[in-house]
């Protein structure tokens, strides 16, 4: 997404430089024309009738021919007297004040009228003598129109430097106003991808009409008609575990029955055995289930090390008979964000699946360690492994390895533990290691 | 059915909407002297309590119409019988929802019928407290073991049989930490399980209802990991 982001931002920036350049250059086309017409003006027959005008009609012949010229020109061309003021009474420039400072008030030798010598072109302007030998200085100016000014002085790196930046803000917005609606879509899409239904995009991206909008609205109602599949298959799922148990009540009850009748037989231990598998199988296939369909249960801040310590505490007692040795090494006490319930679960049954393949009188031992923003828990026993082709495929539901296929899990075992690790944002991997398996699950601190 | 049995039959009452299951666990449970009725829905389950007297009832937290959990709330509002509550297995909401509402004990469908049994007797047991009763004053407390009664300054505590079989434990070992295993096989008659907050439930109602009556002596400590100990200050 950044580079839609960038790629639009750099469109709107060329766009806006490639105008205000293409602007600039008209302009100083048209300001380089206009100063070569008042270039000339000095030296033209305008001159000329200035001079004329002041020797008919004095001062106010002089006034009224500086009033005559075309504004572009007038407004370019000063006629200060001698009191330092111009004809038409207007604010004089700086340039024009610099150069009156500099080179003082009015001619030594005052020039004579009507005659090519008294224009002294030496000076950088011209004076004129009026009837009663009054001193009229003329300036003219370069043009001083804003794109001109850039262009002739030094601060025009400033302006270009601004007008750089002030386009690329521009454009950034511009930009940014495009891609972040479809960054709010994404990171919607990513939200889902990771299990939360409820997200919806037009709580991020706004109450738009436009085309975005739409786009939001469509998104939404995929998420919703996703959401509504989900519950019917989860409630499918929960209802069908349900309805197998009913029977499975009802068998073992008249398998007691039936013991009653005919004495204890061999048989009706192993109807025993299998209704009781039976129902381990269906209690996982729920739980697998429900940890889609998790979390319910918000997420809490919870002691790694304390939930550790209690998992191990129901893990040996169930194996206790086993002479199966679980030794617990954890270094310190860690916090993470967690849907508690699922976090325990897939702890519960990664023990459990080591102690299901442990020797008799084996030895698990399980870890905790800190890392860097991250809690790290194994689990190592002895069990023998799996073959190193099938390490990556334990997590899946109901794979078996042929080198355990004596052990006594349903098969969902390490699923469950793979998505009640996924759902707390962690990850969880296995590998062969020393004389069994090694799991480790990672999972982020509580910030 | 033995006619010279001492003991009258015990009424029990089966709330489950699974018919068939209703009467195998009649004819299971008639052996052992159990006068057992089924009913298959919470609003007659209600009435069936309302108009006879049961020294227990089993009650299936999944029913038709009202919940068993709201079966279990009116039923906790004016009586105090025994109630093991049947649960889905792994539905851990349920059963803990259950506890605290004040069932006894739970089990989980599909149960060993021979548990069922195993806890029947030992709630029905313990709810005919032996011909010794006790009067035992503690902190601020007075517990008549004979007729299961707690009395704070305020008033009386309504315990439920297996809360007030755990109180009685632990009164019976002031200071001293007791087991969740010893718990579990005197109040509930079995062992502790490992993943069962049963007992753990318990005792925060327990706690609840004694900070509710403004019970602070004494009061119940958890040495996590092992199991609870009262601890009894000087009556004041």
């Amino acid at each position: 997404m950044r580079s839609l982001l960038l790629r639009v931002f750099l469109s709107f920036w060329s766009i806006i430089v490639i105008t205000i350049a293409v602007a600039a250059t008209l302009g100083y086309v048209y300001a380089e024309r206009a100063r070569e017409t008042l270039q000339g003006f000095e030296v033209s027959e305008a001159m000329l009738e200035a001079s004329d005008a002041l020797a008919a009609n004095g001062r106010d012949g002089l006034t009224d021919w500086l009033e005559s010229l075309p504004d572009i020109t007038a407004s370019a061309v000063y006629i200060i007297d001698d009191r330092g003021q111009d004809l038409l009474d207007r604010r004089l420039p700086a340039p024009v004040v610099l150069a009156m400072r500099r080179f003082g008030g009015p001619a030594a030798r005052p020039p004579r009228m009507r005659d090519p010598a008294n224009l002294r072109p030496a000076r950088p302007f011209t004076q004129l003598l009026g009837p009663n030998d009054e001193v009229y200085t003329l300036f003219v100016l370069p043009p001083q129109g804003a794109v001109a000014r850039w262009v002739s002085e030094r601060s025009g790196v400033a302006f270009i430097v601004i007008a750089l930046l002030v386009s690329a803000g521009v454009s950034y917005l511009l930009a940014r106003g495009i891609s972040r609606p479809i960054q709010r879509v994404r990171e919607s899409a990513n939200a889902i991808a990771g299990g939360n239904l409820d997200t919806r995009v037009m709580d991020r991206v706004g109450d738009r009409r436009d085309d975005i909008g739409l786009l939001a609205q469509d998104f939404d109602d995929m998420t919703a008609e996703l959401q509504r599949a989900w519950q019917r298959q989860t409630e499918l799922t929960a209802n069908v575990s349900h309805e197998l148990r009913s029977p499975l009540a009802r068998l073992r009850v008249a398998l007691e029955l039936a013991r009653r009748k005919t004495g204890e037989l061999p048989e009706l231990d192993k109807i025993d055995l299998e209704t009781e598998r039976l129902d381990a199988l269906i209690g996982q296939l729920l739980e697998f289930s429900k940890m889609d369909a998790d979390p319910h249960e918000a997420r809490s801040r919870t002691d790694l090390d304390e939930l550790l310590r209690s998992v191990v505490e129901d893990v040996r007692y169930e194996f206790e008979d086993t002479g199966i040795q679980i030794k617990l090494e954890s270094a310190s006490a860690i916090a993470v964000d967690a849907h508690a319930g699922a976090l325990r679960s897939a702890i519960e049954n990664v023990l459990r699946n080591a102690a299901q393949h442990s020797p008799a009188n084996g030895e698990i031992v399980v870890t905790l360690e800190t890392g860097e923003d991250e809690a790290v828990l194994s689990v190592e026993d002895q069990g023998g492994g799996v073959p190193d082709d099938d390490v990556d495929r334990i997590f899946e539901p109901f794979y078996r390895s042929t080198a355990t296929s004596g052990a006594s899990g349903t098969g969902l075992g390490l699923a469950i533990a793979s998505r009640g690790v996924a759902v707390n944002g962690g990850s969880v991997m296995a590998k062969n290691s020393g004389q069994g398996l090694r799991i480790e699950i990672r999972l982020p601190a509580a910030g | 059915m033995n006619e010279t049995t001492t003991t009258p039959a015990a009424k029990i009452l089966i709330i489950d909407d699974d018919r068939e299951l209703g009467g195998m666990l009649a004819e299971f449970l008639a052996p052992d002297h159990y006068d057992v009725s089924a009913r298959l829905s919470g609003e007659d389950g209600l009435a069936a309590l309302e108009a006879g007297e049961f020294d227990l009832v089993i009650l299936d937290i999944m029913l038709p119409g009202i919940s068993g959990i709201d079966v279990l709330k009116e039923v906790r509002q004016s009586s105090d019988t025994p109630i093991i509550m049947l649960t889905a297995r792994g539905d851990d909401v349920d059963r803990i929802l259950g506890l605290e509402f004040g069932a006894d004990d739970y089990l989980s469908k599909p149960f060993n019928p021979r548990e069922l049994l195993a806890r029947i007797r030992a709630i029905l047991r313990r709810a005919q407290p032996p011909g010794r009763g006790q009067h035992h004053v503690v902190g601020r407390l007075e517990i008549d073991t004979r007729a299961g009664s707690v009395r704070a300054p305020g008033g009386p505590v309504r315990l439920t049989g297996t809360e007030f079989e755990l109180l009685r434990c632990l009164i019976e070992a002031p200071g001293e930490t007791v087991s969740k295993d010893t718990l579990s096989r005197k109040a509930l008659g079995r062992r502790h399980m490992p993943y069962d907050r049963s007992i753990d439930t318990h005792i925060s109602n327990i706690r609840g209802k004694l900070a509710a009556a403004g019970v602070t002596n004494p009061s119940i400590q958890s040495r996590r990991g092992v199991g609870y100990c009262l601890l009894v200050g000087d009556p004041s």
